[in-house]
């Protein structure tokens, strides 16, 4: 009892500097890529929040899904997401990433981006200024602070179903560490 | 350099051409029959038309026909030429040219992708863009996207939406 | 014996404090040159600990030895190198000492490089190594003619020939050899005009791109110890050194700061520009100081 009191403290802590330090790797298929200058640049500086760019996966913390996603983008971001480290959360950004958007109807572009990987906080519009990204990474940090941003821990226990979900659309997907 | 007139007359004079077309300043489309592409893109080529910019295709699904189309640019003359031809588009089977621009076999490669056409004498066939594709190819026009769509990827639900 | 590794212990672990403040307070800065308001001033001792919370994974037994060995490599240059009073070693030949020294931390990068198997990390430390092969010979040129006029090849006994005012400086006895450590510091960090072996935009952060979780953070105290390092034998051998701890920091600060704006106004060399270039003025200027100091 005490034991697991003095944990949860400690998992306070860890959950507080997590929120004042966050890497984001944007994986920049889609349109959105072109609001991350200057959200990172010195007219919205998201940098004063303790958010910077990290270069690559093992390092990230956020894995920030600027747009569309065709099915072949698709198997990519898997590999990513897969190579990042624990805990890892996921953005996804823009209305094709919640519902198709404008590509509703194309025959190679995913509807759902929570069906492959999970989602832990959405950002809609097409596209999102600046201010709607910041305000995004304000909410996933409250999130954090608070525990429920917990996709990693839901993608290790459901990883079946979301296994499933991968192959019919992909076919196989090829997994490597 | 010759001026889009100029190319015309020549072209007629040299070639067999099954028609031709000044689309606008610096723009000409012509078209040949489907024996005759080959023999008269290596002559284009000998004529300072040496940048094959792409090649297109587009589905005819009334006529039964594949279109064609090759663009070509000199930069000696500063005008780009669609050079048209059709197939049928039962058999979708033409012959490569991969012998005269090396850059032809992944255009033939993307064609085959998205129309299906088969281009006799390159032997790489591979998906280049598509993945795991087993339908028939997209951009055919009797591709049902929506059907597509709907049987591979589910729509989102909505609270209230019946 | 307790006692001696209790001091060991203690400069070791404010070396690093030091250096993530001082990481701090460069990125404050370079924020402030870019007009951004920019992250805390402690934001590095945040990253630093949110790494060591975070998963990792390992790459097999020569990346987990590699990582050992950069960090191990550079505190152990650290008890080389006089940090004001703070002297643990202060025998003669010191100075050559520290400088292949501070090559073995880049060779345990090469070592974690080699047990990750990344490419875009291979051609991070192939750049790392190629980039020394630059700045060392200025370096040692004006090294040499630092020991020529001391009379000595103990970092501290440089530092002793400076004692007594400000005009005993080194900056003021050898002031172009001085210009040109300068510059070659700037390579020795990595620093901007210089930075082409960590290159993020084009090679994915270099040698650390397979780093993750806790190895990330390790490299990132290396990187820590090394600026305090670095920082702090600019200090002993050209500004004169310091009996007292705070005065030397404030000094080992100003030179960061220059590091730090020199860095952010600059951009990159790619890596054989690099070398050219240090192989052409700065060997030039240092060569022109010896033979000023000898003759």
């Amino acid at each position: 009892m005490n034991n697991k009191y003095e944990s949860n403290k400690w998992q306070e802590v860890i959950n507080w500097v997590q929120t004042r330090s966050l890497f984001m790797l944007h994986y920049c298929t889609g349109c959105g890529a072109i609001e991350l200058p200057p959200t990172m640049t010195s007219r919205y500086d998201m940098s004063r929040f303790g958010i910077g760019p990290a270069a690559t996966p093992r390092q990230a913390d956020i894995l920030l899904i600027t747009g569309y996603l065709s099915t072949k983008t698709l198997r990519r971001v898997i590999y990513t997401y897969e190579q990042m480290q624990n805990p890892k959360f996921v953005m996804g950004f823009g209305s094709c990433t919640i519902n198709g958007g404008m590509y509703w109807d194309s025959y190679n572009t995913i509807k759902q981006l929570d069906k492959y990987i999970p989602v832990d906080l959405y950002i809609a519009g097409c596209m999102p200024r600046p201010e709607a990204i910041l305000e995004g990474f304000l909410k996933l940090k409250e999130k954090i602070e608070t525990g429920s941003a917990d996709g990693y821990k839901r993608y290790n226990k459901e990883y079946e179903k979301y296994k499933k979900n991968q192959e019919k659309v992909l076919g196989e997907v090829k997994r490597r560490q | 350099m010759r001026s889009e007139n100029e190319l015309i007359k020549l072209l007629n004079r040299d070639l067999n051409l099954l028609s031709f077309k000044k689309l606008r300043k610096q723009n000409i489309s012509i078209r040949f029959e489907n024996e005759e592409l080959v023999s008269g893109l290596n002559y284009l080529k000998s004529q300072n038309y040496i940048h094959l910019a792409t090649i297109s295709c587009v589905d005819w699904i009334e006529d039964n026909q594949f279109e064609l189309i090759y663009q070509l640019f000199s930069y000696e003359d500063k005008i780009s030429l669609s050079v048209k031809t059709r197939i049928n588009r039962k058999t979708s089977k033409f012959v490569t040219i991969k012998n005269l621009w090396g850059v032809a076999k992944y255009y033939e490669r993307d064609i085959h992708d998205f129309f299906g056409i088969k281009f006799t004498g390159n032997d790489n066939m591979d998906e280049l863009i598509l993945e795991n594709w087993n339908e028939i190819p997209p951009m055919r026009k009797d591709f049902k996207t929506r059907q597509y769509v709907d049987k591979k990827y589910d729509w989102r639900q909505y609270h209230g939406q019946e | 014996m307790i006692l001696n590794i209790f001091g060991f212990l203690l400069m070791a672990f404010s070396a690093m404090a030091l250096g993530l403040l001082f990481i701090g307070i460069a990125r404050k800065v370079v924020a402030r040159v870019q007009k951004r308001i920019g992250p805390p001033f402690y934001q590095a001792y945040l990253d630093v600990f949110k790494l060591f919370t975070k998963n990792s994974i390992t790459h097999g037994f020569i990346f987990d030895f590699g990582a050992i060995m950069a960090f191990g490599g550079m505190i152990t240059t650290l008890f080389f190198v006089p940090v004001g009073p703070f002297v643990l070693y202060g025998m003669n030949g010191t100075l050559l000492l520290v400088i292949y020294l501070m090559a073995v931390a880049y060779l345990g990068m090469a070592m974690a490089t080699v047990g990750s198997g990344n490419p875009l990390a291979s051609v991070g430390i192939s750049r790392a190594l190629t980039q020394m092969l630059g700045y060392e010979l200025p370096f040692i040129v004006v090294l040499l003619t630092l020991i020529y006029s001391s009379n000595t090849s103990s970092i501290i006994g440089i530092v002793q020939t400076q004692q007594s005012g400000f005009m005993n400086w080194n900056l003021i006895n050898i002031p172009i050899g001085t210009a040109v450590a300068f510059v070659t510091l700037l390579g020795l960090m990595g620093k901007k005009p210089f930075d082409a072996p960590i290159a993020p935009s084009e090679i994915a952060s270099g040698p650390v791109v397979e780093h993750g979780g806790k190895y990330l953070a390790f490299i990132m105290l290396q990187h820590a110890v090394s600026v305090v390092v670095k920082t702090a034998l600019f200090v002993d051998l050209f500004l004169g050194g310091g009996n007292n701890i705070f005065i030397f920091i404030v000094k080992m600060l100003i030179v960061w700061l220059l590091v730090t704006l020199i860095g952010s106004i600059f951009p990159r060399f790619k890596v054989e520009e690099g070398v050219l270039f240090y192989w052409r003025w700065p060997l030039i200027a240092a060569l022109l100081q010896a033979v000023i100091i000898i003759f």
